[in-house]
């Protein structure tokens, strides 16, 4: 119990840090809460089961097309909606509202183009669970902990040794001094939204592999992604990872205590403890947080 | 037939109409921004579709919904005190959350996803309110009761210090008021009228279950009290009518249900993109967010 436990953990985890890392890309360079992340993820999962289910197209194509797609999204919320609230200089908080109004937007159209009954993707047919310790883990499972694993290294690489992550950096520091210097910060944004909205389109497709798809799904996991972001330090993205897997854990171990619908729940708890007693997460910097 | 869904559509009119008030006064003129709302409206529900189920009168169930919420109100505002902007947005969505897994889990009280059905039709002294046309009647009473309840209190001087509260908060403090105590009566209040709107809602439907009051019940609330104006009742209302009866012609087309609702959904979001955009105020709105 307690090794299957760890290692549902371990997949939740690898699955919120997908998202939270993606989530707290775009907030630390645009500083907002891109609410529309998670409208990215249930679509991108969607238009996966479309091409890969419904056209039958190969498997890799289809993957590589959905993460595409979602990164096109990304960066057409960003073009259509936040660049010209941000020209008249709307607040954060217009921002956010936009960013909700977007995700409701796109739930409602994937409710209206697909239905609202559950997709399965059915790409793995035997789900023969290997034993490890005592707990059961399949290969999609160990595949979803390895991806994730290698995308968060290298987001951290590229965030730390490319230009592009440097400006981005940068940016997320102190955007006048990085215009200043050169760097267009429209330009970063832009970028940020790119890369964030493509990681969260490998999640979509490790999620829509794992479980099973339904309009809602992209609210969940946003849920789950901001609330990981805000425990590990909103903005900063190993916070981000560190807090996915404290989010994972805790989610997982909470059953022993509480029967298992709530567990959407706990994470909200744990949101509100970290809210009230250190909003600016554990690895955060604490600042601007009552503004 | 037509003019029987058109009294329906009126009582949901009514019904929003109140829910936006309502979130008015917290949104509009204190300046928070509570995305938790339709977690009251969801207390106020169950409560009073409980207390009703369990034979209390009508005039008691539903003065309990609105006291109920009142109280998840009070202790909504206690964590959330400090918090501003992204963070409170936040955190009162968590709340929301945490209010609609209650309703889904808590089986033994809600019976979860199966709903709670035969909630009695509202009666007083005697009088059934059991065809559309009464209880729209009585929902207009207590609309307009809670505009003009709502109206008093934006421009007593209470609530001045909400909207001094919400320009600049560290100002009214300097001048020796308690915020904390203010604006969590702000968001009593707000989440007293929310309650007793989802007590409406309950008797109305006479069915509720959780799917009632998720995130997309909330879009038609936000986006009323923006497009409306914040800090505008009269907007509010405007809005409230406009915004319910909008998507209504879909209907009348012929697109199937399946359609309409999403379609619905998807207008209120795009109208309220298109208005952060292009008139971040509202039609009638004093002031713009932050």
């Amino acid at each position: 119990m307690f090794s299957q436990l760890f290692v549902n953990s371990l997949i939740a985890g690898a699955i919120y840090g997908l998202v939270a890392s993606g989530f707290s890309l775009i907030y630390s360079t645009c500083k907002f809460v891109h609410f529309a992340h998670g409208a990215t993820i249930a679509f991108s999962a969607y238009f996966f089961y479309f091409l890969f289910s419904f056209l039958g197209l190969n498997f890799w194509v289809s993957a590589i097309l959905a993460v595409v797609f979602a990164s096109w999204l990304g960066w057409l919320m960003n073009k259509v909606v936040y660049k010209k609230l941000r020209k008249r200089k709307a607040g954060n908080v217009i921002l956010l509202i936009a960013g909700f109004a977007l995700l409701i937007f796109f739930e409602a159209l994937i409710l209206m183009l697909f239905g609202a009954d559950v997709k399965t993707i059915g790409y793995i047919k035997i789900a023969k669970g290997l034993e490890f310790l005592g707990a059961i883990i399949t290969p999609l499972q160990i595949v979803i902990v390895a991806v994730s694993f290698v995308l968060l290294v290298a987001l951290f690489l590229f965030m730390k040794k490319t230009k592009t992550g440097k400006a981005m950096r940068a940016v997320a520091g102190n955007k006048d001094a990085a215009e200043i210097v050169g760097i267009s910060a429209e330009k970063i944004y832009s970028r940020s939204f790119i890369i964030g909205s493509a990681i969260a389109g490998i999640a979509a497709i490790l999620v829509g592999l794992e479980q099973n798809l339904q309009p809602m799904m992209g609210t969940n996991l946003m849920i789950k992604g901001f609330t990981a972001a805000i425990i590990g330090g909103i903005g900063s993205v190993p916070g981000a990872i560190l807090g996915s897997f404290l989010l994972g854990f805790a989610e997982n171990y909470g059953i022993w205590f509480l029967p298992s619908g709530y567990k959407d729940a706990i994470a909200f708890v744990i949101l509100f403890i970290f809210l009230l007693f250190r909003p600016y997460g554990i690895l955060g910097i604490r600042k601007n947080f009552q503004k | 037939m037509i003019s029987a869904y058109f009294i329906h559509l009126l009582i949901l009119v009514g019904i929003y109409a109140i829910l936006a008030v309502a979130l008015q006064l917290a949104m509009g003129f204190t300046g928070l921004l509570n995305l938790g709302h339709i977690a009251f409206y969801c207390v106020g529900a169950y409560i009073s579709a409980l207390l009703a189920l369990a034979g209390w009168p009508f005039w008691f169930c539903f003065l309990s919904a609105g006291i109920g919420a009142m109280l998840f109100g009070f202790l909504l505002a206690i964590p959330t005190n400090k918090l501003k902007g992204d963070y409170l947005a936040l955190a009162t969505l968590g709340f929301s959350f945490v209010i609609y897994a209650v309703a889904l889990n808590w089986t033994g009280l809600t019976r979860g996803p199966l709903g709670l059905p035969g909630i009695p039709k509202p009666s007083l002294f005697g009088f059934v309110f059991s065809n559309n046309l009464s209880f729209l009647i009585l929902t207009f009473i207590i609309a307009l009761t809670s505009y003009f309840i709502i109206k008093q209190i934006a421009s007593s001087p209470f609530g001045k210090v909400l909207e001094a509260i919400r320009d600049n908060e560290l100002a009214v403090r300097v001048l020796g008021k308690n915020t904390f105590k203010m604006k969590s009566y702000a968001l009593g209040i707000s989440a007293f009228f929310a309650g007793i709107a989802g007590s409406l809602y309950a008797h109305y439907i006479t069915f509720i279950d959780p799917s009632s009051f998720t995130l997309l019940q909330l879009i038609p609330v936000i986006a009323i009290v923006i497009i409306g104006g914040l800090a505008s009742l009269r907007g509010t209302v405007i809005a409230a009518v406009v915004l319910v009866l909008l998507p209504e012609p879909l209907r009348f087309i012929g697109f199937p249900s399946s359609i309409v609702g999403p379609a619905r959904q998807m207008i209120y979001a795009l109208l309220l993109i298109l208005i952060l955009i292009y008139k971040p105020k509202g039609f009638y709105g004093k002031i713009e967010l932050e």
